[in-house]
């Protein structure tokens, strides 16, 4: 293998690396603007330039690869190449790149969203120069709209081409060219073809200065003042990782993060904007029974209290009806209460969209449909039938939430029965046949696991509080479980009920929070429940 | 080692008092003619220096385009987490895009450091020289953006207190 | 007496009592004028044309508001200590005379009210009757601050009537009678005939001593804010406070009014013989004592605002170890002095 030497460090590294990648890895800052590990490399910012002794130029370290020289060549008896990444030469130059970039850029950081992550903000505070020498005047162009979602502010814009290239590897739908050349060259959507696709609220994350913005997010807040959380998408099985910005108890945006298991640096439009199903929704956040066709609150115990009441009964038969929206912890309560025959609502199909570079959207759009099955085995396929046979008389639902719409068979099935406990978070059509809410936490306040369509359990952490009198939902079904059963099993956090989970299925077996971390773990290989 | 320091010695007309207390007397006698420094308050008002820190204002240009663009470094470099700004895009045409949709300031909470002005890249916000802005209510002293358009209205000229009493004077 | 005499009396008894309250309320006007000029302020400047009915509104103030009686207070008592303390102090100025004897209705009316012949010993006496009020009061009150106060008072006021007492004896001697007309008909004539130049030491003593009797900086141990909150008046309110307030510039008026008499030749105009101008002279003689009245007040105001309060022990060092003992020296020389002349 190579010997590298960079600044003082020796680094051997497999042969074809660059050294950019090199030096990243071994934690040697090189500035960069261009390069990305997802696309294609094209060295065209010239901010990563380094020093490679015997080379007469400096070099673009993220476009020069390692090679082996032969031995009577190598530096100082053993290393195959020498660069120098913090030497006078090279410092002087990155103020010279630095000064080139910010020509005609207008240093509109107080109205630019992408100050406090930009890039040219951080290099040019690092490694840049305090003035510049630039006296005329700077090139000045009007805002365009690359597609419905995407702005481009070309004064900003540094011409990286990273937005070129993802619309060419990764999305594969080449939307995005550099028009014209020289001084004039910009950055253009072809006539025809606006930048519509699915992932094109990607560009604007890849964009590392401020010049591709997201309308959706565009004057609306100021990073330093979100926060931000790790999480996963909620919105396909795909179970895409994400950053959760949000303020208080509003969320502001989602960016992907980076999971080469599942994701790698990207995610979908539809989970990018999904979050704002949930915003200014009519939340149901006390417990509610309905009495003569209308629900008035009450308070937990007495809502528990009736539940309880009901589902105790001597000889009840009781179905239950897990979701793929909800937790593996939540579905496995359930699972746990109800001896009856257990399923679920019908699969809402939509479209399977896989992209060039492999980036796939799923047909299932709920995300926990494979966890679901895992720790509920005895889920019916045909539960309506069995129903009618069993006569059940009594149902709890996990709702699926807003985006579930009921057949008339449902109706039907729903209007004959004496009780129905519904666990939700908004007043949905199942929540309006419902004697008994439960008021649980909507998505993006959910705790626990979920597990993806190619069964990797990942951890769901809440963005935002729980409103008003909600309760987890696990602590829901808690309560249920010890209002039937005195004897039933205290849980006083989740981490009790994952390791309850893990003894019932062999597959969750020691799953805990920290095992999973933020990439999750696969169940492939593990003992199937 | 104590170092000893040689006390002093009173004299014999320090050890009878009388003279350092005519001396005293003498003191506050003085003063008695001396002119006062009192300002009656309500009647005139005091004039702050230059570079005084009191209510603050958000500037405008020339063309009425408010100079605020809503970076919200005022907010970041607040010290008491007074100000709260609403951003939005600009009505107005022209290079700046962003401007504040809401603007609001909490003058309860606010200790009047200036650390906004000193952090505003548009020269936007400032502290004027208006100091008696007391009120009866907290609701009264959450100043919001037009309350502090209005104050530029006011302040314009950096004559605040002049102007109100030289309009006293006339009337 | 006759029926004439009866009313000349009650006519000079209102007279006297009527300048007197209205002292007091001119000086509670110039002590907080005099004190803001000294402090650069400008003072009550509100109420009237500069502010001049300020005592008058501080007055209504005093009598509008609630008179609070705590509830572990001696009442009886409580109610009587102010009344103890200032009708002594308004009684004391019915031996000074203020002015050279008038002729009306054919008959010679002297300017003051009684011409006692023991008028010291009174004045002395009525002050000590005073300080019963003070301790009375601070007693009464159940509070640790104000019978601090009342003690500190009682203290204070034995220590300095001693020095206070042996001053005026020297004077006595000069005299050679206790009456206060006779003292001050032994000043008549020009400025060295006062017993200020004849006296210097006994003038300093008096002086020092008239501040510690009427409580006033820097002798005010007995009501020193920063320690004892108010002193012996802390649990009174309303009229009750404003007569301990009216008793302190009593006694500021009467002692001001005692020591014109004793050392500055009373009503006496240098260089002039009242007597033989007939009603001018009387005029002459009555602004001569009131202008001599209104410095020492003015001194009485200026001292408060000079100087800072004493300690309680430097307070009884001066009066036991400093005062006592020159007060006796200067006795013992004005004596030896007066035996040596007689028998010359």
């Amino acid at each position: 293998m190579p010997l590298l030497k960079i600044d003082s460090l020796e680094i051997e590294v497999e042969k074809g690396t660059t050294v950019l990648q090199a030096a990243m890895v071994n934690g040697i800052e090189i500035p960069y603007y261009c390069y990305h590990p997802a696309l294609e490399i094209v060295g065209s910012c010239r901010m990563c330039l380094v020093e490679v002794e015997g080379m007469p130029k400096l070099q673009v370290s993220c476009n020069t690869f390692v090679g082996e020289a032969p031995p009577e060549r190598k530096i100082e008896g053993k290393y195959d190449m020498v660069v120098n990444t913090h030497n006078d030469l090279v410092i002087q130059e990155r103020k010279n790149v630095l000064e080139f970039l910010l020509l005609n850029h207008p240093l509109d950081c107080p109205v630019c969203d992408q100050a406090g992550e930009c890039y040219l903000q951080d290099y040019s505070f690092k490694f840049g120069n305090a003035h510049s020498r630039f006296d005329e005047d700077k090139r000045v162009r009007p805002n365009e709209y690359l597609g419905s979602q995407i702005v481009i502010n070309h004064n900003r814009c540094i011409l990286c081409s990273r937005c070129i290239r993802f619309t060419r590897e990764i999305s594969g739908t080449s939307e995005l060219f550099v028009e014209a050349r020289g001084n004039k060259s910009k950055i253009a959507a072809l006539e025809d073809k606006p930048l519509d696709n699915l992932l094109a609220g990607n560009v604007a994350d890849i964009c590392p200065v401020g010049a591709l913005l997201s309308t959706d997010y565009i004057h609306k807040n100021r990073i330093w003042n979100l926060k931000k959380q790790p999480s996963v998408c909620q919105d396909c099985s795909v179970g895409c990782n994400v950053d959760v910005f949000y303020q208080k108890d509003k969320i502001l945006r989602l960016t992907p993060r980076e999971n080469h298991d599942v994701n790698g640096y990207f995610m979908c439009d539809i989970g990018r904007y999904g979050f704002h199903r949930f915003e200014d929704l009519d939340r149901i956040t006390t417990p509610m029974a309905r009495s003569n066709g209308s629900f008035s609150a009450v308070s937990w115990d007495e809502a528990i209290r009736k539940t309880a009441d009901k589902l105790g009964d001597e000889g009840a038969k009781i179905a239950g009806i897990v979701s793929p929206f909800h937790t593996n912890e939540t579905n496995f309560m359930l699972g746990q209460i109800i001896n009856g025959p257990t399923g679920t609502l019908p699969q809402m199909n939509d479209e399977e969209i896989i992209y060039q570079s492999g980036f796939r959207i799923s047909n299932d759009r709920s995300p926990n449909r494979r966890g679901m099955s895992d720790v509920c085995p005895a889920l019916l396929e045909d539960l309506v039938s069995e129903i009618d046979n069993q006569d059940v008389r009594m149902i709890y639902v996990l709702d699926d939430g807003i985006d579930r719409e009921i057949d008339d068979v449902w109706k039907k099935i729903l209007a004959k029965m004496d009780f129905v406990v519904v666990q939700t978070y908004a007043m949905t059509t199942l929540a309006q046949s419902a004697n008994i809410i439960l008021p649980g936490p909507a998505p993006y306040e959910r705790e626990g696991t979920i597990t993806n369509d190619g069964g990797r359990v990942q951890w769901l952490r809440p963005s935002l509080p729980m409103k008003g009198e909600s309760r987890a939902d696990w602590e829901i079904l808690m309560m249920v479980m010890k209002a039937l059963d005195k004897d039933a099993q205290d849980f006083t956090d989740i981490g009790q009920v994952m390791k309850d989970m893990g003894e019932k299925f062999p597959a969750y077996d020691g799953l805990s929070f920290f095992r999973l971390g933020p990439h999750g773990m696969s169940l492939n290989g593990r003992a199937n429940g | 080692m104590a170092t000893i320091i040689k006390s002093y010695e009173p004299t014999f007309w320090d050890k009878i008092y009388i003279p350092a207390l005519v001396k005293g007397l003498m003191v506050t006698l003085r003063h008695f003619f001396k002119r006062k420094i009192t300002i009656q308050y309500p009647d005139e008002k005091h004039i702050p220096p230059e570079g005084y820190r009191g209510l603050h204002r958000l500037n405008k240009y020339p063309n009425d385009r408010i100079k605020c663009v809503a970076c919200e470094m005022c907010s970041a470099a607040c010290p008491v987490d007074c100000i709260h700004i609403v951003p939005g895009p600009s009505p107005w045409e022209g290079d700046k895009e962003r401007y504040p949709v809401r603007f609001d300031i909490d003058l309860l909470r606010c200790i009047f450091c200036g650390f906004c002005e000193m952090a505003c890249p548009e020269e936007a916000i400032e502290l004027t020289e208006i100091y008696d802005f007391s009120n009866y209510t907290r609701e009264s002293l959450l100043i919001d953006k037009e309350g502090l358009l209005e104050v530029y209205e006011l302040t314009k000229d950096r004559n605040f207190y002049s102007r109100v009493k030289s309009k006293e004077s006339q009337s | 007496m006759d029926l004439l005499g009866f009313i000349i009396i009650c006519v000079k008894v209102l007279v006297v009592f009527a300048a007197t309250m209205f002292t007091v309320l001119a000086l509670i006007y110039a002590e907080r004028r005099i004190s803001a000029f000294m402090q650069g302020r400008i003072g009550p400047n509100r109420v009237g044309p500069k502010g001049i009915l300020q005592p008058i509104a501080d007055g209504i103030k005093f009598l509008m508001k609630e008179d609070i009686i705590p509830a572990s207070v001696d009442k009886p008592i409580f109610i009587l200590a102010p009344a103890i303390l200032l009708v002594p102090a308004m009684m004391t100025f019915a031996v000074i005379p203020f002015g050279s004897n008038i002729t009306l209705f054919g008959r010679e009316i002297p300017l003051q009210i009684a011409d006692v012949n023991v008028g010291i010993l009174y004045i002395l006496a009525l002050t000590s009757i005073g300080v019963y009020g003070i301790v009375l009061a601070g007693w009464s009150s159940n509070n640790k601050y104000s019978l601090l106060g009342g003690l500190r008072s009682a203290a204070q006021l034995i220590s300095y009537e001693l020095a206070m007492g042996l001053a005026v004896i020297s004077i006595i001697l000069l005299a050679g009678s206790l009456k206060l007309n006779d003292i001050v008909a032994d000043q008549q004539g020009y400025f060295f005939s006062w017993n200020v130049v004849k006296q210097p030491v006994a003038f300093l003593i008096f002086l020092v001593a008239t501040y510690a009797e009427t409580n006033r900086l820097p002798f005010d141990l007995s009501e020193a804010e920063q320690e004892l909150v108010g002193g012996y008046h802390t649990e009174y309110s309303s009229m009750k406070f404003a007569m301990f307030f009216m008793a302190e510039y009593a006694n500021m008026i009467t002692a001001a009014a005692l020591t014109v008499t004793l050392f500055f030749g009373g009503w006496d105009v240098p260089l002039i013989n009242e007597a033989s101008l007939g009603m001018v002279g009387v005029l002459l003689s009555v602004i001569s004592f009131i202008l001599k009245m209104a410095f020492f007040l003015f001194l009485f105001i200026w001292v408060r605002w000079t100087f800072p309060r004493f300690r309680y022990d430097q307070l009884m060092k001066l009066g036991w170890k400093v005062m006592l003992p020159i007060a006796l020296i200067n006795i013992f020389i004005t004596a030896g002095y007066l035996s040596i002349t007689a028998l010359v």
